[in-house]
């Protein structure tokens, strides 16, 4: 039996008590974030966490300003969001075309108490080797908390796949040793790549929030028992994997469920759902 | 003649779960003032539903898992598997639950209850349950009571 979890990707957009005080959620769920589920009340949430045996889930906000002119949730809706419910931890988003991002991001953690940072370079369009984002890696590694990127596949109609590809994230990853990284999806396709990275770079992370095609079981499956053998994450990467889910594009319980299906010794579990996520997060305490 | 639409939401607390609706059908039927008519209920989902049964603890778990068995959520691997797991981009998502929509029409969306004396009218072991398939979700039941009534009943 494994130890309470972490959920370290979810998405807190369909959480109908933040729609109804802020409406404007409502088109950033369906318009920008393109998901086409019922808003439900908080208590699902805490339900959906409670029937995969996860404690806590990192609520991830999206500032896409520039490349899309939109914002899916700010860092005060998340950090709203966080007052409501002890078991969420708020990471932040900002802008990395903005001249003030690096500023943006040290009032979240610092004001608003947000314990990380996301970015997804295929919808905000920049290439992470990029130097206009070195700034925010600066900042982020300075302030000891961990940058969360969408990495790999986005289905998200205006978004491009080039700008995830895992290979991209090197420079990052080699220029700045003390910023911790997580590669979000198993950066799949390109799980190769990415399990490459990670074998290299110690403070490269990935999460496991990958679900393309078939179901959630047979899928990690495919990434993780065929394309990458799993014994590649159990013997080598058992401290660099994380738990996450995708929520809500996919039910925690499902990808909770297929993670446990796969064989991974009970010590490796809970690295995987708890330990590991703990350890990245130590230092935004 | 009285129409009356009631919506009501129904928290499910697990992923397959049988809960008891019946005094919320009777609740709609008292507050619809009709004396001598019909209630009838619907799901308004389709991986979730409605139906009737004795409502004893035992048999919800047969139902549910004479439902699961016909319409696994993951059919045995190297058998069969589901046209519905692809991508959904109306939905921004995959469609992996087909096996709870099949238990969905299997066990049906709706059920049906005469009134009389503004009474619902069931069998002595007969409830009306609320049946999910892939909770938890809060989800809405539609009740729709139509009948005679009088005017002063009606609220």
């Amino acid at each position: 039996m494994r130890t309470p979890g972490t959920d370290f990707h979810t998405h807190p957009l369909l959480v109908r008590e933040m729609v109804e005080r802020h409406p404007e959620l409502a088109k950033a769920a369906r318009e920008t974030y393109y998901i086409g589920n019922n808003f439900q009340p908080l208590e699902t949430f805490h339900l959906e966490l409670n029937l995969a045996g996860i404690e806590k889930a990192v609520v991830l906000p999206m500032d896409a300003s520039t490349a899309v002119g939109a914002v899916v949730w700010t860092n005060e809706h998340i950090a709203e969001l966080c007052r409501m419910s002890t078991r969420f931890i708020g990471f932040a988003s900002v802008d990395p075309h903005r001249e003030d991002a690096p500023e943006r991001l040290r009032c979240a953690i610092q004001t608003l108490g947000l314990r990380g940072l996301k970015l997804s370079p295929p919808t905000q369009r920049f290439f992470p080797d990029d130097a206009l984002a070195y700034p925010l890696y600066e900042t982020a590694r300075d302030l000891g908390v961990p940058i969360l990127f969408h990495a790999g596949m986005s289905w998200e109609p205006g978004s491009r796949l080039q700008y995830g590809h895992p290979m991209r994230f090197e420079s990052v990853a080699a220029e700045f040793p003390k910023l911790r990284i997580v590669l979000a999806h198993l950066a799949w396709p390109w799980v190769l790549e990415a399990v490459a990275l990670a074998l290299k770079y110690p403070n490269v992370y990935l999460d496991t929030s990958a679900l393309y095609f078939d179901n959630p079981r047979d899928f990690l499956r495919f990434a993780m028992t065929h394309q990458v053998p799993l014994t590649v994450f159990e013997r080598s990467l058992r401290k660099q994997l994380v738990f996450g889910s995708n929520y809500p594009r996919v039910e925690i319980k499902n990808m909770a469920a297929a993670i446990d299906s796969l064989g991974f010794s009970e010590e490796c579990l809970n690295l995987v759902f708890r330990y590991n996520a703990d350890a990245l997060l130590e230092a935004s305490r | 003649m009285i129409v009356k639409l009631i919506r009501i939401e129904v928290q499910s607390h697990q992923d397959l779960e049988m809960i008891d609706i019946t005094v919320q059908i009777e609740r709609a039927i008292a507050e619809s003032g009709v004396r001598n008519g019909f209630a009838w209920a619907m799901s308004a989902h389709t991986s979730a539903g409605l139906l009737v049964t004795e409502g004893i603890e035992c048999l919800e778990r047969d139902v549910l898992a004479h439902l699961e068995r016909l319409a696994p959520k993951q059919p045995p691997e190297g058998t069969y598997g589901y046209w519905h797991n692809r991508h959904l981009d109306f939905d921004g998502r995959l469609g992996f639950n087909a096996g709870d929509h099949l238990k969905s029409i299997l066990g049906g969306v709706n059920c049906f209850f005469p009134v009389e004396n503004g009474k619902m009218v069931r069998g002595s072991r007969q409830k009306a349950y609320f049946v999910e398939y892939d909770g938890p979700l809060a989800r809405t039941v539609l009740i729709q009571v139509l009948g005679e009534g009088s005017a002063n009943e009606e609220s």
